[in-house]
């Protein structure tokens, strides 16, 4: 345990001296702005270039609401979590590569102990950041609209939050087979691909993880969320399978 | 009890067989010198008491205890410098080797105590610069401070004094030295006078197995052959010595050098005795390591 907790220390310390939570928070706030400034603008520049069309059809925007800065949301989450691993998918690979854990495990330290530390860290980290984004958009929308509009926020943004663990999750089995992040990134990717175009065909689509993505009828008010309940299982169920299956794999893994 | 026991350990990488039935006792508290050329197989070998490679046959004890691949409990025994340490760069030295402290389980104070310590054993004492700007020495003498830390029963040393400058290794030797009461110590070399200088036990590796393995002076003495050195102070002496006695072989401009089954040692010392010769010194002929390991390699 205390073992688990100094590592985890060293996590941290890393991730703080290298700059990444600085560049995390960065990019989750400016998602946060970008959000509601996109839903606010989009008419308005509409509008301009109709005007600028001489003589050309009238196009009326409609009236923006909270709703569309949520849709927002939905939509550049993906972006998010691409980023998010991006910076994170080397959290294994890089200590195969610079040979560091060669002293930690020498020394001694159980190798569970740290994937144990490090899936934990990403999860914090995803789920930090990510909270902080939606609190951020659910301000900004406050101010600038009604939240009232849209239905099931919290549904919604957990929806996408589930997805993210089972993304890391994935990328934490990845990390222990592969031994550079290419192939962690390659991995976890394919496996959200592959989800995403079985999606597309009918029935088995709804047990998909990556049904999580698109929360915008739950929003609308137009699906209920009982519907959400078996890719939610489902994406969990993915998740902590493949953080077990990653501890005999890594016992053995040559470091 | 022996520290360390392998037997019969095998590895090829590819088609290229490593190590050939490999065998090699390292007792307690011996400095133990680990020889063998480059690509010799050391590192193999050491990786391989660590569970950090995979034999293809054969077994390894540490303290009594067997070594598996991967996740192996015996590496709690062991302090480990590897060739090309790798560290958190991004630490201070203090903050490392209490990171250290931590995963092995020292309490607080103890942490305290042993980092101080061995900061101050290695010359690194109020280095408060991140890791990520030291010198090659800076790394190899933090190496072994950190390998010492949890005061491991077995100290292993992968060629930790090959990168460095004279001085650089004579402060490694006598860190080695210094903790020779506390640790057994196994380290790998090419370098003979180091091996020369400390240690008690050796292993001759060579194109795979082990030629010659046991105590430096048992080693030495079944070497010996009885040869001696005679150096005069002027040639003058010399002519008389070689006048006298058929078998002496001339190797240098005073130097003599004779086998006892040639001439008796005493019989030619009483000559010098006798005739009131001036020598700078008689010497019988020690065997060296690297005359010992050329003989070896040429096998
Ligand atoms: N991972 C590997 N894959 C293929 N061949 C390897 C691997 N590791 C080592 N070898 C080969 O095994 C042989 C022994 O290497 P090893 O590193 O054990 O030698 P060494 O005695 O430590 O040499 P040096 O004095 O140069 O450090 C070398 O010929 C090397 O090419
Ligand atoms: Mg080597």
């Amino acid at each position: 345990m205390k073992s688990l907790l100094s590592f985890t220390k060293k996590e941290f310390m890393e991730h703080f001296r290298s700059a990444k939570i600085i560049i995390l928070t960065g990019v989750f706030i400016l998602f946060a702005i970008i959000n509601p400034m996109i839903a606010k603008f989009t008419p308005v520049i509409i509008e301009m270039l109709s005007e600028s069309m001489q003589g050309g059809m009238e196009i009326t925007a409609g009236e923006v609401t909270a709703m569309d800065s949520w849709l927002q949301f939905i939509k550049n989450a993906p972006m998010a979590l691409i980023v998010f691993m991006l910076l994170e998918s080397s959290i294994f690979t890089k200590e195969y590569q610079k040979g560091t854990l060669v002293l930690t495990l020498t020394k001694g330290l159980k190798r569970h102990t740290v994937l144990i530390s490090k899936t934990f860290v990403m999860l914090t980290l995803w789920t930090a950041e990510y909270f902080m984004c939606y609190g951020l958009t659910y301000l900004f929308n406050n101010i600038l609209w009604d939240n009232t509009v849209a239905e099931n926020l919290t549904f919604m943004a957990l929806n996408w939050w589930i997805l993210g663990v089972m993304a890391i999750c994935l990328s934490v089995l990845f990390s222990v087979i592969a031994k550079n992040n290419i192939l962690v990134l390659a991995g976890t990717g394919g496996v959200i691909l592959g989800s995403y175009l079985i999606g597309s065909l009918p029935k088995i689509g709804d047990y998909m993880p990556t049904l999580l993505m698109n929360s915008n009828p739950v929003i609308y008010g137009l699906e209920e969320v009982s519907h959400y309940i078996p890719a939610i299982i489902i994406a969990v169920s993915i998740s902590v399978i493949s953080v077990i299956v990653s501890v005999p794999i890594f016992n053995k893994k040559h470091i | 009890m022996d520290m360390l026991k392998i037997e019969n350990l095998k590895k090829r990488f590819g088609d290229k067989e490593v190590l050939k039935e490999l065998s090699l006792t390292v007792p307690e508290k011996s400095i133990f010198g680990f020889i063998g050329k480059n690509g010799a197989g050391k590192t193999t070998t050491m990786k391989t008491i660590l569970g950090l490679m995979k034999p293809d046959e054969g077994e390894i004890f540490v303290n009594g205890e067997k070594v598996v691949f991967g996740q192996t409990s015996t590496n709690q025994y062991i302090g480990y410098l590897p060739d090309v340490p790798e560290y958190y760069s991004f630490m201070s030295p203090t903050e490392y080797l209490h990171f250290c402290g931590e995963i092995t389980g020292l309490s607080k104070a103890e942490r305290t105590k042993r980092a101080d310590e061995l900061l101050e054993l290695v010359g690194l004492k109020g280095e408060t610069h991140r890791i990520k700007g030291f010198s090659r020495g800076m790394k190899q003498r933090l190496g072994i401070a950190q390998a010492l830390l949890n005061k491991p029963k077995l100290l292993i040393c992968d060629e930790p004094t090959s990168a460095l400058d004279p001085v650089g290794r004579k402060e490694i030797l006598d860190i080695l030295m210094a903790v020779k009461n506390e640790t057994t110590v196994l380290f790998s070399t090419h370098i003979l006078s180091d091996v020369e200088k400390i240690c008690t036990d050796i292993a001759f590796l060579n194109e795979g197995t082990v030629a010659i393995q046991g105590k430096i002076g048992d080693i030495k003495s079944t070497y010996r052959t009885d040869e001696y050195i005679i150096e005069t102070e002027t040639e003058k002496e010399l002519r008389v010595l070689t006048s006298a006695f058929t078998h002496l072989n001339q190797t240098g401009r005073t130097m003599l050098k004779f086998k006892e089954n040639q001439h008796s040692l005493f019989e030619v010392m009483n000559f010098i005795t006798d005739k009131k010769l001036p020598v700078l010194k008689i010497e019988r002929v020690e065997p060296t390591l690297e005359s010992m390991f050329m003989e070896v390699v040429k096998k």
